[in-house]
């Protein structure tokens, strides 16, 4: 190939134009001469010379670079809203490796979430080389954004997730400083449980409901195809599109699980999602969790925010496996069990043995694991009056059938004390030193087993 | 370039096109190097035989010349509220200065246009400024007219393409 003369204007000087914020146009021709145009979602930068147009249903843009190899597209710069004109030329078609992995990732995350999945296939990517980058008017230049300093608040976090005693501290500390120093400040965290056929969400900032405890499948939507396929999902306008609690529960109704929805605690997010940037948690290629930010407003979060968030996801992740490893350490033996004080109030528990679904006077509270652990914890208080429990006994007590081949239990121990503080005032879980927990009662309980 | 004869614009189409919608012109030289300008103000004629729309002079010097050496011209239509597309082929007949009532249907149109996408995410503001951005650096438009060949629904989709 021969040698390319650098461009006027470079492609990282209009980055903005390349999010996927403002529609672009494309323009190509037959070779018998006929043009043809278009709007494209998005034209992604692949390097200084190249970017590439997604291809998803064979369509006459594709029929035309194959005769033509010459295309025109202009992009619209969100910064300056000024547009640019790139001369291209067609190269090949990718249909696999990274650009065309991440590019199915996101176009199967959005599809799946609006439950287009049947429509939306991604048959290749078209890569083009880029001849020449102008402006629409001779008169403007780039987009002269100034870089932002996220060395230092990449420092500050990581020093401040150092300081991280415990998997509750890591994901408390990560959310506080994503929005402190950052600004990202709607977000949420979730992890897998035991069967890694769910996400769980243990802790979230700035959002009306916490959400804490609600699921969702893993390899459904755009948070459980990033968990599965541990890629990052970014989405710059997401429109119209369908809110994402309504998309997870047609997903539930769609696998005739209805009944399921009225024990379902709603996904914590914004009314109006624009922008969202998910972020699977990998550490020695294990996912621990996604992490998920959202705003309501256009391109907010672009290629930079991805960055570092991708950085600040690896240092979460390899915080989160050292903790796992630390904690199958822990002290087994509590000094001395203190009895319970005396309470004041009557209030019922019951326990449904179906999908171990705990109800507090008639609300529900929580399911599965952690609720098949409150349970065992209210009957030892309710029979011996004990409070204080160290997790290597309820990790080695078998009636509580816990999974052993995924070591969960401090996941499941915050999702309960969370749904605690969240849903109930007089029955509270502390964390007294590592390994071991403390549990409060205010009230008489009536423990009930129901099948 | 066989059966492309001129075609008239129906009662649905002609509403798409005079709505607020996104009209982008592209265009080819004599090598098939195509090129791309926005255009504003589009209108069908009475008899449904030929569209005018005005494109800013300073942007679309090129896409003028190639109209005028070969005629070749594709329009697409796409209002921002459905994502509803068309693309008009056909060919260029002539290039005029605008009067005041195409001046004011460029406005109108504008106007429209950002009042739909504002819901969708894109501020008032914003779509004013992108306009705006484009006056300033060409003040000056020009009013094209050109023959509807083939008209294509290309509304995103499996059945995008499909000639109408």
């Amino acid at each position: 190939m021969s040698a390319v003369s650098p461009l006027a204007i470079t492609l990282e000087s209009i980055a903005t134009c390349f999010e996927g914020v403002l529609p672009s146009s494309v323009c190509t021709c037959s070779a018998e001469g006929t043009p043809n145009v278009t709007f494209l979602s998005i034209v992604h930068r692949i390097d200084s010379q190249h970017v590439a147009l997604s291809n998803q249903f064979f369509n006459k843009t594709h029929e035309n670079i194959v005769q033509n190899p010459f295309v025109q597209v202009v992009v619209i710069s969100t910064s300056n809203l000024r547009q640019y004109r790139l001369d291209l030329r067609y190269e090949r078609t990718e249909t696999e490796g990274a650009v065309f992995d991440q590019m199915k990732t996101r176009l199967d995350a959005v599809a799946s979430q609006t439950g287009m999945s049947q429509v939306f296939h991604l048959h290749g990517v078209n890569i083009f080389l880029v001849l020449d980058c102008r402006p629409m008017n001779a008169e403007t230049g780039g987009e002269g954004l100034l870089k932002a300093d996220y060395l230092s608040p990449i420092e500050e976090f990581t020093a401040r997730l150092a300081a991280c005693g415990g998997l509750e501290s890591v994901i408390n500390t990560s959310l506080d400083a994503l929005s402190a120093l950052f600004g990202y400040d709607h977000s949420f965290l979730m992890v897998p449980d035991e069967e890694a056929k769910r996400l769980f969400t243990l802790g979230s900032r700035g959002f009306a409901q916490s959400g804490v405890g609600s699921e969702t499948w893993i390899g459904e939507g755009i948070l459980g195809i990033a968990a599965e396929r541990h890629e990052v999902v970014r989405t710059t306008s997401f429109g119209r599109d369908v809110t994402y609690s309504n998309a997870i529960r047609s997903g539930v109704r769609s696998r005739g699980e209805d009944s399921l929805l009225e024990r379902e605690i709603a996904l914590p997010g914004l009314s109006k999602v624009q922008s969202q940037l998910v972020v699977p948690l990998v550490a020695h290629d294990r996912l621990f969790g996604v992490l998920c930010l959202q705003s309501a407003a256009v391109g907010r979060f672009l290629s930079d925010d991805e960055r570092v968030v991708r950085i600040v996801s690896r240092q979460m992740a390899a915080s989160m496996a050292l903790l796992e490893r630390i904690e199958s350490a822990e002290p087994g033996s509590i000094g001395q069990s203190e009895r319970a004080t005396q309470p004041t109030g009557a209030s019922t528990i019951r326990h449904y043995k179906a999908d171990d679904s705990i109800f507090i006077d008639d609300a529900y509270l929580i399911k599965g694991i952690a609720g098949r652990i409150l349970w065992k914890l209210l009957q030892s208080y309710t029979l011996n009056g004990r409070v204080d429990f160290t997790n290597k006994e309820i990790r080695l007590d078998t009636s509580l059938q816990l999974p052993d081949f995924k070591d969960n239990l401090e996941a499941r121990l915050i999702l309960l004390r969370r749904r605690l503080k969240d849903r109930c005032d007089f029955v509270n879980l502390t964390q007294a030193g590592r390994g071991h927990f403390h549990l409060e009662v205010g009230r008489q309980l009536a423990l009930e087993e129901m099948p | 370039m066989a059966n492309r004869q001129p075609t008239s614009i129906s009662d649905e189409l002609k509403t798409l096109i005079e709505g607020p919608v996104s009209v982008v012109v592209g265009t080819r030289d004599s090598r098939l190097v195509p090129e791309i300008t926005r255009a504003w103000g589009p209108r069908v004629s009475e008899d449904r035989q030929s569209v005018s729309l005005c494109v800013p002079l300073a942007t679309s010097r090129k896409t003028l010349d190639n109209l005028e050496a070969n005629g070749q011209i594709a329009v697409v239509f796409c209002l921002p509220t459905n994502y509803r597309t068309c693309q008009v082929k056909g060919r260029h007949a002539k290039a005029a200065e605008p009067d005041s009532t195409d001046l004011a249907i460029v406005e109108r149109h504008r106007d429209a246009f950002a009042e739909v996408t504002a819901p969708l995410g894109q501020p008032r503001e914003i779509i004013e400024a992108f306009w705006r951005a484009e006056i300033e650096t060409s003040a000056q438009l020009v009013k094209i007219f050109f023959v509807p060949e083939q008209v294509f629904d290309q509304t995103p989709g499996p059945g995008a393409g499909r000639k109408l």
